[in-house]
C-alpha cells in the first residue's frame, strides 16, 4: 500500500481521512489520542484539587532518564522496556523528592525544581549520549519529548483502554476517599480513611497515566494535559462529579482535535497542537464561565451600572426644575452626552419622553412601582 | 602521574580558543543565575522560574519572526515581552478565577511554551534555527555578540545585588514590613522578574531553557543548605555557580557528552554532598546531633 506523502495531498483530503479513520494508523492515532485525554483528565482532577500540579510537572519531566536508560539496555524502541523505566524513574523521583523535604530544610517547591532539573538533565545528557554514540533505532527518541500521536501502535492503545477501565473504575468505587481526600484529608483521617494508602494510589495512578501519555503527548507537555482540561472543568462546575466528567470530555476532546491537527500539518508534533486546543477551551471556559467568566461578569457589571443610573434618572427628575436634559446630566454629574444616550435608551423603552422645548417628562405608564424601587434604590 | 594530570586539565585549553569561549561564557551564566537564584529560592519562587524558563521560548521566536534575524536584541525584546505577558496571565487567572497559582502558572506556561514550539517548527522550515539549540543551548558555538552579552548580564546582576542588596533583602524575607516601610514591593517584583526574563534568554545560547533553572536553584539551596546568613549565601553560591561551569566542561570533554547536562549534573552533584555532609544541616550532622543528644540524655537519665 503506498500512501502519498501527507504534505501532498490537499487539507480537505487528509481532514476526511482522519474523520473516517481510512488508514488503519489514523484509527490507532485517534483512539490512543483519546483515552489519553480521558485518563489524564480524569486523574488531573485530584492534581489541580489538591494544588498538585507542579508535581505532576516534576513527574512527568523526571521519566526522561528512565526512558533513554531502557532504550540504551534494550537498544530498541519496544514499547513495554521503555514505559517500565519511565515509570522506575519517575517513582525514584517521588521517592528523591519525599527524602529531600523530609531530611533537610530545603524549601518544597525548590526540591521540586532540583528534583525536575537534575533527572531531565540526565536525561539529555543520555539522549544526546546515545545519539552521538549508538548507532540507528534512536531517531525517534525525539518523539518522547514533544509527542508522536501517529506512531502509536494497536499494543500501546490497548494498554491505553486496560489504564483506562482501571482509572474509571477507581474513580468511581474510591469516590468517597478521593473526595475527602480531596477536599478535607484531616476530616478523612479522622473518621477512619486511610488517607496515606488513597494518596499513595492517586500517585501511582497518575504516574502510570503519566508513562502511558507520553508516547502521544511527550513528556515535557504531558503535565498540560493532566492540569488543563481538569482547571477548565472546575471554572465551569463546583461538585466534584461534574467536574471529572467535564474534564474527561474536554481531554478526549483535546486529544482528538489535537491529533488531527497534527496529521493536518505534518511538521507539528501533537504534544503542543493538543496542549493548544485544551488551552483553547480553557481561556473559553475562562472568559464565558456562567458563573466566573471574566466576559461574563463585565456584561454583568456594565449592565448593573446601566440600571443603577437609569434609577438614578427616574429619582432625581421630579427633583429638578425645569427638567431638562442639561440639568439632569449637571445632577448625575456626567458628561451631556452620556446622559442624553441614557435617556435615548430609556424613551425607547417607553418609560419617558423628551420634549421638543426638551423637557423631560416620565410617562405615567411608568408603574409607580419602578418610581418607587428608584427611590429606594438611590 | 604528571602526564595524567596534564592531559586532562591542561590540555584541553591548548588546542584553540573554543575552551575558553565555553567556560567564560559557562561563567558568566552559571554566576549570574546563581546570585539570581538565591532571591527567588527565598522569594519561593523556584517553580515560577521553571515555568518562566519555558515562557520565553515563545518570546524568543516571536522575536524572531517578527525581525527575521537571530540577533540577540528582537528575542531579548520579545523574551521580556512573553515574560510579563505570562506573569499579568497568571496574576489575572489567579485573582479573577477560582483556578489557584499553581494550576494557573503551569496552564499559562504550558500553553505559551506549545504555542513557541509550533512557532518554531513553522519558522525552523524558511530557516535553519534549531529548534534543539533553543532547547538544549550549544556552548561550544557561542557568537561572539551573545558572549559579551552574557558577560554585562552577569556584571548588571552582580552591581545590581549589590545597590539594592538591602531593598531586596528586605522585601524577600517580609513583603508586609517592606511595603509597611514604602518599599515598592510590586516594582521590585516585576523587576526581578524581567531581570529573570533577561538572564534566562542571554542563556539560552549557553544552556538552554531546560537548564537554566538547574542553575537558578541548585547553587541557592545548596548555599541555603551551609550558611544561615544572606551574603554568604550569596557568595557561596556564585562560588558553587563558578565550580560548576568549569567542572561541567571539563566532564564534558572527557565524557563527550552535552555540556549543558553536565554543568547540570555537576551542580546538583554538588547539592547533594551538601545535603549529606553540610556541618549544620547536613543529614550526617543531623544523624551525629540526634545520636549525641540520645546518648546525653541516656547519661542524664541514669546517671
Amino acid at each position: 500500500m503506498t500512501l502519498a506523502l501527507a504534505t501532498e495531498l490537499p487539507r480537505g483530503e487528509l481532514l476526511w481521512q482522519f474523520l473516517t479513520a481510512h488508514y488503519d494508523f489514523v484509527l490507532w492515532c485517534a483512539l490512543g489520542s483519546v483515552l489519553v485525554g480521558l485518563c489524564a483528565g480524569l486523574l488531573g482532577t485530584f492534581l489541580v484539587l489538591r494544588r498538585m500540579s507542579l508535581i505532576g510537572d516534576t513527574m512527568s519531566h523526571a521519566t526522561l532518564p528512565g526512558i533513554v536508560i531502557a532504550f540504551m539496555i534494550v537498544q530498541d524502541k519496544l514499547l513495554i522496556p521503555l514505559l517500565i523505566g519511565a515509570l522506575i524513574a519517575g517513582v525514584l523521583a517521588a521517592v528523591a523528592f519525599g527524602f529531600i523535604v523530609r531530611n533537610s530544610r530545603t524549601r518544597p517547591d525548590a526540591a521540586l525544581g532540583l528534583v525536575l532539573t537534575a533527572f531531565f538533565g540526565l536525561g539529555i545528557v543520555l539522549l544526546s549520549y546515545v545519539q552521538n554514540h549508538e548507532s540507528g533505532n534512536q531517531s525517534g527518541l525525539n518523539d518522547f519529548l514533544f509527542g508522536n500521536a501517529i506512531a502509536i501502535r494497536p499494543a500501546e492503545v490497548a494498554l491505553l483502554a486496560v489504564l483506562a477501565c482501571i482509572c474509571i473504575a477507581a474513580v468511581t468505587i474510591f469516590f468517597r476517599p478521593f473526595l475527602l481526600l480531596s477536599f478535607d484529608a484531616s476530616y478523612a483521617r479522622s473518621i477512619g480513611f486511610n488517607t496515606s494508602a488513597a494518596h499513595y494510589g492517586l500517585m501511582v495512578l497518575t504516574s502510570l497515566v503519566i508513562v502511558a501519555s507520553i508516547q502521544s503527548v511527550g513528556v515535557v507537555l504531558v503535565v498540560a494535559m493532566l492540569i488543563t482540561p481538569a482547571s477548565t472543568a472546575y471554572l465551569l462546575t463546583h461538585r466534584l462529579k461534574t467536574m471529572l466528567v467535564l474534564s474527561g470530555l474536554f481531554g478526549m476532546l483535546s486529544g482528538y482535535l489535537g491529533a488531527l491537527i497534527s496529521y493536518l500539518y505534518a511538521g507539528f508534533s501533537s504534544g503542543p497542537t493538543m496542549v493548544l486546543v485544551a488551552s483553547f477551551f480553557f481561556l473559553l471556559a475562562a472568559a464565558f464561565s456562567p458563573r466566573q467568566g471574566w466576559v461574563v461578569r463585565a456584561v454583568r457589571q456594565r449592565r448593573r451600572g446601566l440600571e443603577r443610573r437609569e434609577a438614578l434618572v427616574l429619582a432625581l427628575l421630579p427633583t429638578l426644575s425645569p427638567p431638562t436634559l442639561e440639568a439632569l446630566a449637571d445632577a448625575m454629574g456626567e458628561p451631556v452626552q452620556r446622559t442624553r444616550r441614557l435617556l435615548q435608551g430609556l424613551e425607547r423603552r417607553g418609560v419617558l419622553r423628551v420634549g421638543e422645548d426638551g423637557r423631560i417628562a416620565v410617562l405615567e405608564s411608568t408603574t409607580s412601582h419602578a418610581r418607587a424601587q428608584a427611590r429606594a434604590s438611590t | 602521574m604528571y602526564a595524567w594530570w596534564y592531559y586532562n586539565f591542561v590540555e584541553p585549553w591548548i588546542y584553540g580558543e573554543w575552551m575558553m569561549r565555553a567556560v567564560s561564557i559557562s561563567i558568566f551564566v552559571s554566576v549570574a543565575c546563581a546570585l539570581l537564584g538565591c532571591w527567588l529560592y527565598l522569594r519561593r519562587l523556584s517553580m515560577f522560574a521553571d515555568a518562566l524558563a519555558h515562557i520565553v521560548v515563545p518570546g524568543i521566536a516571536v522575536g524572531f519572526m517578527v525581525t527575521g534575524s537571530r540577533d540577540s536584541a528582537p528575542m531579548l525584546l520579545g523574551a521580556i515581552a512573553a515574560g510579563v505577558l505570562a506573569a499579568f496571565l497568571i496574576g489575572f487567572i489567579t485573582r479573577r478565577t477560582r483556578v489557584k497559582e499553581d494550576a494557573s502558572i503551569g496552564v499559562v506556561y504550558t500553553a505559551l511554551f506549545a504555542l513557541g514550539v509550533i512557532l518554531l517548527s513553522v519558522v525552523a522550515r524558511k530557516v535553519h534555527l534549531d529548534a534543539d539549540c533553543v532547547l538544549f543551548g550549544n556552548v561550544l558555538g557561542v557568537p561572539d555578540g551573545a558572549l559579551w552579552l552574557m558577560a554585562g548580564v552577569c556584571v548588571a546582576v552582580m552591581v545590581a545585588t549589590v545597590l539594592f542588596y538591602k531593598q531586596l533583602l528586605v522585601s524577600s524575607f517580609d513583603p508586609a514590613f517592606a511595603a509597611a516601610i514604602g518599599l515598592p514591593v510590586a516594582t521590585i517584583h516585576y523587576l526581578l522578574m524581567s531581570v529573570l526574563s533577561v538572564t534566562a534568554v542571554a542563556s539560552f545560547e549557553a544552556v538552554g531553557a531546560i537548564l537554566v533553572v538547574a542553575l537558578l536553584i541548585a547553587p541557592a539551596a545548596t548555599a541555603h543548605l551551609l550558611t544561615d546568613r544572606m551574603v554568604p549565601m550569596l557568595l557561596l553560591a556564585a562560588a558553587q555557580g563558578l565550580i560548576s561551569a568549569v567542572f561541567g566542561i571539563y566532564v564534558a570533554v572527557w565524557f563527550d557528552t552535552n555540556p549543558a547536562g553536565s554543568m547540570v549534573l555537576v551542580s546538583c552533584g554538588l547539592y547533594v554532598v551538601a545535603l549529606f555532609l553540610s556541618p549544620r544541616h547536613g543529614i550526617l550532622a543531623r544523624h551525629l546531633a540526634r545520636a549525641a543528644r540520645r546518648k546525653r540524655h541516656i547519661a542524664a537519665t541514669q546517671g
